[in-house]
């Protein structure tokens, strides 16, 4: 009973309290969002990078992955840019 | 604390949320499309404006199918 007596789950009865709500909300969706976007990266890099896989990664690999990550969070910028600047063409 | 502004959080967390789904499932897209070697230390410009080009385009295009519905 005690380990579900955190402030989150507020027993029946009681009204939550919102702001607590909201918050933890706003953390849940973020961490929602870091871990797909981690899972899609992974996937990118993957194919990217780790062509042939072997007993390790090698240096080569491992740079490429870094690259690819760098350049996946540009992508994303990219896109979001283009989508939702306000000019048509850019 | 009223209902309202609750409603009104939960809104604009869904559309945040779809957001970032569109610009999640763009980038998926048009890395695919755009980005066909090994990735580099930068984006050459033809790569930058791929990416550009593809999610307008698709933009364009989901308004064009949702029009070619409509006129059913």
């Amino acid at each position: 009973m005690d380990s579900f007596s955190s402030p989150s789950l507020p027993s029946s009865g009681s009204s939550p309290n919102p702001e607590v709500v909201m918050e933890q909300i706003k953390a849940q969706l973020a961490q929602a969002y870091a871990q797909e976007f981690l899972e899609t990266v992974g996937t990118k890099c993957f194919d990217k990078c780790v062509t042939k896989p072997g007993s390790s990664l090698s240096g080569s690999e491992s740079s490429c992955i870094s690259r690819c990550v760098d350049r996946y969070i540009e992508a994303t910028g990219i896109v979001s840019r283009a989508l939702f600047s306000s000019s048509p063409q850019r | 604390m009223d209902n309202a502004e609750m409603q009104r959080f939960l809104q604009q967390e869904q559309q945040k949320a779809m957001m970032s789904e569109m610009v999640g499932k763009l980038t998926s897209v048009c890395w695919d499309k755009c980005i066909t070697g090994t990735p580099g230390s930068k984006f050459s410009s033809s790569e930058s404006t791929c990416l550009t080009n593809c999610a307008q385009r698709f933009l364009d295009m989901s308004l064009l199918i949702a029009k070619r519905f409509e006129a059913q």
